[in-house]
């Protein structure tokens, strides 16, 4: 007590005098945060990646990552959005180097005509990496789904049993590139879902959120009358199925059908359109992921034992509805070089 | 699901008690963007908040509708007027401040003032009228009546600020908007919450909130007991 009252007696004695003394700490607090992150919005060795959920909630991208940063310095912010979301990030300037899966999109984003001025939002598109669609759903298969079905068979027969009430199709909703392919399948017979089942969630579902959240609404709805199907792509599927015990695979690619591939691609952000993105560590991020070691680490990565990735720079042509032009493999060549020699 | 229930409760205690660095930077910076947030929201706050519920003015009912509207600001909208602001399409998009700790500050900071601000004035609106005619009779000053009375009301204002806090480390909307839930940098309880749900690691994510239950009520009640003993 008695060293207690002379300080309170103090603090009376200089209100004013203390009051000071706060604002200036908390003003140097708050100052201090603002000048920290703002030198890290500077500095070039971090790096803001915008990117699908399915990449980072497989955990490829947390095992990648460590890897290039312990190779080049550079740290690298992940920003897991859907598709549509990390190409807005990458228009507006706030990703530097976009890693996404939707072809025609990634197209628009690098064609000049499309961006501001004549000049596009990307330069260069490098290809990553590819897996496929799987139409997931439970054991009682109201849609009849068969393991022989091509995909417009499967389509069809999805709208049916929608139409009579039998299932409910579970869509993510949300502009990703699952959600592109899913409207590009329902293309192939004719459907336009968000207009056909419009304000029908019971047979729609659009969810809104990300892959894994969207499996776990499917999984969730085991009611008799109306059971949940989803469009799922594999790596998603291959991290999560030991959690959604009660789904199975109902559909999948027969005999390389180009429509359920899903190459993905990385593009880094124009610094014409946006000075203050970091190109270049950008541009050797995409140089690691297409570069031999980095190809083989994406080949390499496993989940339940299981390959979720398939690396495809340079040789996606055959297999997986991309293409690399020789431009592409000479632009890219220059930033795989320094990570020749590593073995994953 | 019960069994899933324990499991979290013990994998947090585990979590907790090894370390593990993961879940202490989401504690960290879950504390430290609400604490700044709402410490400076009080600084703000306070002093307007309480002249207005001291004085009589033109417009008071007016001022006074508005913080309360304020006050029930829908967090993910906050969330997105300082997305759009910091935002490099934006005006104050130069300073780069998106998806860091400072924009999380922001966005809360903003959310907190109207409330400790709206506590503060009716705090001090509430105090029996006789003290002030008393305090004002004794000679006093317009600045002493105004510190006498805060210092009265001071339980109310600490409850202000309990509850600006509370919102501020429980909120989601926003700060997933303006932090990017970034693993490392800007992921907290919440978001982090948010996340292990949707990858289906109900364990952890049990965890997490049973860690940010026991963590606010030990705050509460270390402030609750401060707040009885300076009386």
């Amino acid at each position: 007590m008695s060293t207690r009252k002379p300080l309170k007696q103090l603090i009376i004695e200089h209100k004013t005098a203390v009051l000071l003394v706060l604002i200036i700490v908390a003003g140097g607090s708050i100052g201090t945060y603002f000048a920290i992150d703002y030198l890290n919005a500077q500095n070039p060795e971090r790096i803001t990646l915008a990117t699908t959920t399915s990449t980072y909630d497989s955990g490829l991208l947390d095992y990648l990552l460590p890897k290039f940063t312990e190779q080049t310095g550079i740290q690298i912010k992940v920003l897991s959005v859907g598709t549509g979301t990390a190409i807005q990030y990458g228009k507006d300037g706030n990703a530097d180097v976009i890693l996404v899966h939707s072809r025609s999109r990634e197209d628009n984003f690098v064609n000049a005509s499309l961006g501001v001025d004549g000049i596009p939002y990307g330069i260069h598109r490098a290809c990553i990496m590819f897996n496929d669609f799987i139409i997931v759903g439970h054991e009682t298969n109201p849609a009849d789904l068969q393991p022989g079905d091509n995909i417009t068979t499967v389509m069809t027969k999805l709208r049916n049993a929608i139409d009579t009430g039998n299932m409910t199709y579970y869509s993510r909703g949300d502009d990703s590139g699952t959600h592109s392919k899913e409207k590009a399948l329902w293309a192939e017979i004719g459907v336009d879902a968000e207009i056909r089942w419009q304000n029908q969630p019971n047979k729609y579902t659009e969810t809104g959120q990300g892959m894994a959240a969207t499996l776990l609404m499917t999984y969730e709805d085991v009611e008799a009358v109306h059971e949940g199907y989803t469009l799922v792509d594999r790596g998603t599927w291959l991290s999560f199925y030991e959690n959604y015990i009660s789904l199975n695979i109902l559909a999948e690619s027969i005999g390389g059908e180009d429509l359920l591939l899903n190459p993905y691609g990385a593009i880094p952000v124009n610094p014409i359109l946006h000075p203050h993105v970091k190109y270049l560590s950008a541009c050797r991020f995409v140089g690691f992921l297409t570069s031999p070691y980095g190809q083989s680490l994406i080949n390499a990565y496993r989940k339940n034992n299981q390959i979720l990735f398939h690396a495809s720079f340079g040789i996606c042509n055959h297999n997986c509805s991309c293409t690399t032009t020789n431009d592409e493999i000479a632009i890219w060549s220059p930033f795989q070089a320094e990570y020749a020699g590593l073995t994953v | 699901m019960a069994n899933e229930i324990i499991e979290g409760i013990l994998e947090g205690l585990r979590l907790i008690f090894t370390f593990d660095p993961e879940v202490w930077g989401v504690i960290e910076v879950s504390f430290r963007v609400s604490l700044t947030s709402t410490f400076l929201a009080a600084l703000v706050a306070l002093p307007i908040g309480s002249f207005i519920g001291l004085r009589k003015f033109k417009g008071k009912k007016e001022v006074t509708n508005l913080i309360n509207t304020f006050m029930g600001f829908p967090p993910v909208v906050m969330g997105l007027i300082v997305y759009l602001l910091l935002s490099r399409s934006g005006p104050f998009g130069a300073f780069g401040l998106l998806y860091s700790t400072s924009a999380m500050i922001i966005a809360q900071f903003l959310l907190a003032v109207p409330i400790i601000m709206g506590t503060a004035k009716a705090a001090i609106e509430s105090v029996d009228p006789t003290l002030k005619e008393t305090v004002l009779s004794l000679g006093a000053n317009e600045r002493q009546l105004w510190w006498e009375l805060i210092k009265h009301s001071k339980k109310s204002i600490i409850a202000g600020f309990l509850v600006a806090f509370g919102q501020a480390i429980s909120e989601v909307g926003a700060v997933m908007i303006v932090g990017g839930n970034i693993r490392w940098e800007t992921r907290t309880f919440t978001t982090s919450i948010v996340l292990q749900t949707r990858m289906g690691e109900f364990g952890m994510a049990i965890a997490l909130g049973v860690i940010l239950i026991v963590i606010a009520f030990i705050v509460n009640y270390g402030l609750t007991r401060l707040q009885t003993r300076v009386d």
